[in-house]
């Protein structure tokens, strides 16, 4: 599936870009700002739902560009690949094509948390990412910068709810018109990068800032609270001036395993992987930053940076005396550069340059680019729906680090998400939701929305409560059916393949099951087994494949008449046959977040004046997040079960209320319509 | 429970059945059980009601053998009313002020939970639930960050002695069922010893009431002489029984046998002595104890020595003895005392306060509550979690991690709740993590 030939992009792109004129008038369902993770997917994902779909990027040659780390995956955040991939998205399958260096981290650890991982080669990936939205039906590119958004005014039955229109571009004054827009600006929202103490606006180095006007709708127009944020980068190192001898050699994995559910292997052979490589920070390091403080505008300021993801300045002010861990990644296959993970960095380049010559491997390194910070405006991201549209503007929708997270994964995610309900309320469709309990994506979206965020937001396994269930291995299981059938997003090639899988696994469960067998029987049937002879009790094979040392393998060559139709699915059944009494326990669980999850909370309640018994606390809280369900209520902070309860008759009286409302109306329009035909048939 | 592992009972029909333990399979009580199929009950769910007896011995044994049912645990609070409304059970009218029932049961049990919890067994869970979220941040910081990160493989080696100390302490702490239940019928604390030694004019004293008959006539106690009383706080039943000593008496035969049963059930034995008694030579003294001891009851842990009547012994003979028997090998603790003067009371009565203190335990004053069964079957949860760490250590980290998070979680419902954001606090703190 990935022996697709890569067209010449540039030939096909200038054209579409020079264009921009034949857009204007022209009304499109969907417009994304913004051409990173988030907005590719965003704009992918609108036009497989079926929306005519236009993105807008500053430059048409940096989609799909890295601007970071050149690597995908890890632990949760691998899993929020997975699940990308699931509903059919772009970026597992790219950094399978893209991939140089697979590898599964945690492998020790459980399969609930492993954490597929790989380094990629940028060329290829930015390749990929063109070459996929180039052919995708329904789906626009332009270059250009948006210089307003443009929405109604507030509607005076609902003073502060506006409505989006388009967007009006920088260069002349063309307005194109949509029904959604999906803003997804990165760092380039009041972006400003920080070298040692000079300053300049912008959202990526070599890149012109985004137009203010963009933050002044949001904020002026729109009435949005923003807050500010700041991430870095580290410089990049000339491979050739580096000794790699003196680092420690670390192998990816002999057999790469793809992201992609649809992919049986990488792009990459096994064989032609490259390497990474670990080094240490030494005291000269932190003497290094110690003493060119004073020249470091970005560390002085007290912009929230993350605590996971730090500075080598912060790592080195935070936990003095340490020695840290340096890892220095390539770049690409055919890249002269090395990427130095841990490493990020906004001192004055020469300064840079002494820092990292003292890393034994960089001596006599050379730097090719300086590293830097950048600060960013965020929109807080309580002001969003879980189908992270805006609450108060109907039709303008946010995802990537404009939410207040950081990461290519996290910004995938919400780009996909985002943009197929862009696309599902431009076509008239309901919005769609994800909950917690069936997907990472639906965690991160409801930390989101319902908690908001204080420093950049990161995926971790710890953050989702029934990680047991939500493993790698089952996103397509847990999101594949619900893509196709409920949002549209999944194509029906991969649906078809879904079911395929879910059918053959649930036939080789109840095979495994079938197998019902005395525990002497299995002894001998699987004499190396270790099982215990002083029960004597019926086992089966789903209860034998719970054993540690029994393979799905095993008990094959012990059944092969029942079970060897299966072996493809060898591992998954593995771990389907562990986790599920783990599973079981998490259901009931579930259902009941579910419950309480499927009672919406009406976005305009006005929760000060509202007739029921809550604190004034309580009604501030509540105020201020305005949560979507039941369930993102009785999560917040500062809630009572019995505010809980109250909230909850509310809601069913409301609902009660508006089904009389509609019955009486239905009976009314019946009543009606029998009059009009009674009428009709009277004799003249 | 007597409907589950036989036939289910008619639907909506009260029976008399014997409630039993399905661990022991002991009769807790004969009540009435009626079974409420879905979705004609309360809450529109599947239920059982149990009707049984108030007493909060078989209340707390049947709340104890609900909560070892798998799956089973203690409903949260208003959760059953919740329910039946989610359900669409009860309608409009019945729901107006359910908001306030609940906020008055909560208020109520966070009132009592405080109380509760300012003590010493507050200080206990709250200890426990700090160590527990400790154990589940390392283990998450190892999940989450080990691969790219410097986390020594040290750290789980820590969580490893950590969840076991923790699992001992609260398996420990559940085990020792013998103290809540002296706290809930009392102490029993009996006095013996020989006739006529003065056992009945020291339970006048300790009950500060003419309870039981004195006479200078030995064998005037015959049967077991009880009374209530409060010691410090601590409920104590203090038994009076007659004079151990060969007897052709029908009636004395019968108090003596009655005397050793309750001896030997006896939480802690008053040895009432008579001092005149004791041989003259101060330095034999021990030994004429020690023998005597063993003529009374089987085994000296639980048991003070009263030595009455120290009035009639000259005032350096007293002063002899309280040194030379104060902490001898094979004695317990020996107090020289006199009803008739008071002399010594006040000293034997601090000694007695710490013995009965010590055989109830935690502070855990006032009559047994359901919050108190709510904890036990969250601990119970909860060492039973931490067992699931253990099973799939060195196995499965994610599974190993759920067991400590279900622990954290079962916990968290007696000390409140814990969240992923304090845990990911926790790890910031603890480690340097970043890339």
């Amino acid at each position: 599936m990935l022996r697709k030939k890569l067209p010449f992009l540039h030939s096909l792109l200038s054209p579409v870009s020079r264009h921009v004129g034949h857009l204007t008038g022209h009304q499109y369902d969907v417009i994304v700002v913004g051409g990173g993770h988030a907005g590719t997917e965003a704009a992918a994902a609108a036009a497989r739902v079926g929306a005519e779909t236009l993105l807008i990027t500053q430059k048409i040659h940096t989609i799909g560009a890295l601007s970071c780390n050149p690597s995908l995956g890890g632990v949760g955040k691998g899993q929020l690949v997975k699940e990308v991939d699931a509903l059919d998205g772009l970026c597992g399958r790219a950094g399978d094509w893209a991939g140089i260096h697979f590898s599964i981290l945690n492998r020790r650890k459980g399969p609930a948390v492993w954490g597929p991982r790989a380094q990629l080669d940028r060329q290829r990936y930015r390749d990929f990412i063109q070459s996929e939205l180039l052919s995708t039906p329904r789906l626009t590119m332009v270059e250009g910068s948006v210089e307003e958004l443009l929405v109604t005014e507030p509607n005076p039955e609902e003073p502060g709810h506006h409505r989006v229109t388009g967007i009006r571009l920088a260069n002349g004054s063309h307005a194109i018109s949509a029904r959604s827009v999906v803003l997804t600006t990165g760092t380039f929202l009041s972006g400003s990068l920080f070298v040692g103490q000079t300053t300049s606006p912008g959202g990526r180095i070599g890149d012109a800032p985004s137009s203010a006007g963009l933050s002044h709708t949001l904020r002026e127009r729109l009435g949005l609270r923003t807050g500010r944020l700041r991430t870095g980068t580290p410089p990049r190192i000339v491979k050739d001036s580096v000794d790699l001898s003196l680092a420690k050699l670390h192998l990816p994995d002999s057999h790469p395993t793809p992201f992609s559910f649809l992919n049986t292997h990488t792009h990459c052979k096994p064989e032609e992987q490259l390497p990474c490589y670990l080094t240490f920070t030494t005291p000269g390091v932190e003497r290094v930053v110690r003493e060119s403080l004073q020249l470091n505008c970005h560390i002085q300021q007290d912009t929230k940076g993350p605590r996971y993801c730090p500075s080598i300045e912060s790592r080195v002010l935070r936990f003095p005396g340490r020695s840290h861990q340096v890892w220095l990644e390539p770049e690409g296959v055919t890249s002269d550069l090395l990427y130095p993970q841990g490493l990020s960095m906004t001192m004055p380049p020469d300064i840079q340059l002494r820092l990292i010559r003292e890393i034994p491997p960089m001596r006599r390194a050379e730097i090719h680019t300086p590293g830097y910070g950048v600060q960013y405006d965020f929109v807080c991201p309580t002001q969003l729906s879980p189908a992270l549209q805006v609450k108060s503007t109907q039709g303008l929708f946010l995802a990537g680090q404009i939410n207040g997270t950081t990461g290519y994964e996290e910004a995938a995610a919400q780009g996909l998400w985002a943009g197929a309900n862009a696309a599902r309320s431009a076509l008239s469709m309901p919005t769609v939701t994800l909950s917690r309990t069936e997907s990472y994506i639906g965690v991160l979206i409801d930390d989101l929305v319902s908690r908001g965020v204080t420093e950049p937001y990161r995926m971790f396994t710890s953050r989702a409560e029934f990680r047991t269930s939500l493993r790698p291995d089952n996103a397509d299981l847990r999101l594949t059916p619900k893509g196709f059938e409920e949002v549209g997003c999944v194509s029906s090639v991969r649906y078809q393949e879904s079911l395929r899988v879910r059918n053959s696994l649930q036939d080789a469960l109840t095979a495994l099951q079938a197998l019902f067998l005395s525990t002497s029987s299995w002894k001998k049937k699987l004499p190396s087994v270790p099982i215990s002879e002083t029960k004597s009790t019926l086992l089966t094979g789903l209860d034998l494949l719970q054993y540690n040392d029994v393979t799905f393998e095993m008990l094959a060559s012990a059944f092969p008449e029942s079970l060897s139709s299966f072996m493809e699915f060898a591992q998954r059944l593995k771990i389907e046959a562990v986790y599920k009494p783990h599973c079981d326990l998490n259901k009931k669980e579930i259902e009941r977040i579910q419950r309480e999850e499927n009672m919406s909370l009406p976005q305009d309640i006005d929760y000060f004046s509202l007739p029921v018994s809550l604190s004034d606390e309580v009604r501030e809280i509540l105020d201020r997040v305005r949560p979507s369900t039941l369930g993102a209520a009785t999560r917040l902070e500062g809630i009572t079960p019995a505010a809980v309860v109250n909230l909850l008759n509310y809601v069913r009286v409301t609902e009660k209320k508006k089904e009389t409302h509609r019955n009486q109306r239905q009976q009314e329009a019946q009543r009606d319509e029998e009059l009009c035909a009674n009428s009709a048939s009277l004799p003249q | 429970m007597a409907g589950f592992t036989q036939r289910l009972p008619p639907p909506r029909t009260a029976l008399l059945r014997s409630i039993t333990d399905p661990r022991s399979t002991e009769v807790l009580d004969r009540g009435l059980v009626l079974w409420f199929p879905a979705p004609r009950s309360f809450s529109g769910e599947d239920s059982v009601e149990f009707h049984i007896h108030g007493g909060p011995a078989v209340v707390t044994a049947v709340l104890q053998a609900l909560g070892s049912v798998p799956g089973l645990r203690p409903a949260e609070a208003g959760e059953f009313t919740r329910r039946a409304f989610q359900a669409g059970k009860l309608g409009l009218t019945e729901v107006e002020g359910l908001g306030d029932l609940i906020h008055a049961e909560t208020e109520a049990q966070r009132r009592q939970a405080l109380r509760q919890m300012s003590g010493e067994l507050g200080r206990l869970y709250q200890d426990w639930s700090d160590r527990l979220k400790r154990c589940l941040a390392h283990v998450e910081a190892f999940i989450d960050f080990s691969e790219d990160e410097l986390i020594e493989d040290g750290v789980l080696n820590r969580v490893d002695v950590s969840v076991s100390d923790l699992q001992a302490e609260i398996e420990r702490h559940l085990k020792d069922e013998r103290r809540g239940e002296r706290l809930r019928s009392g102490v029993q604390v009996v006095i013996a010893g020989a006739t006529n030694a003065g056992k009945s004019s020291l339970l006048n004293k300790l009950c500060q009431r003419p309870a039981a008959i004195v006479s200078p006539i030995a064998g005037t106690t015959r049967d077991v002489v009880e009374t209530a009383l409060d010691l410090g706080g601590f409920p104590v039943l203090l038994s009076d029984t007659a004079g151990l000593r060969d007897s052709s008496d029908l009636v004395e035969r019968e108090g003596v046998r009655r005397a050793r049963e309750r001896v030997e059930q006896a939480d802690l034995t008053l040895v009432v002595v008579d001092s005149a008694h004791l041989p003259s030579e101060v330095d034999r003294a021990a030994a004429f104890l020690r023998e005597h001891l063993r003529s009374v009851l089987p085994d000296t842990d639980r048991c003070l020595l009263v030595l009455n009547k120290a009035d009639l012994l000259p005032e350096k003979q007293r002063q002899k003895l309280d040194t030379e028997l104060r902490g001898v090998s094979g004695l317990p603790a020996v107090r020289l005392i006199s009803c008739q003067t008071n002399e010594g009371l006040k000293a034997f009565l601090t000694v007695l306060h710490s013995s009965v203190k010590t055989l109830c335990g935690d502070p855990l004053f006032g009559a047994p509550t359901l919050t108190q069964a709510r904890h036990r079957a969250h601990l119970q949860r909860c060492a039973a979690a931490l067992a699931q760490y253990q099973r799939y250590r060195d196995t499965d980290l994610a599974l190993a991690a759920e067991g400590v998070r279900l622990a954290v979680t079962s916990l968290g419902r007696i000390t409140g709740r814990v969240g992923a954001e304090e845990i990911l606090d926790i790890i910031f703190k603890d480690f340097c993590i970043g890339k």
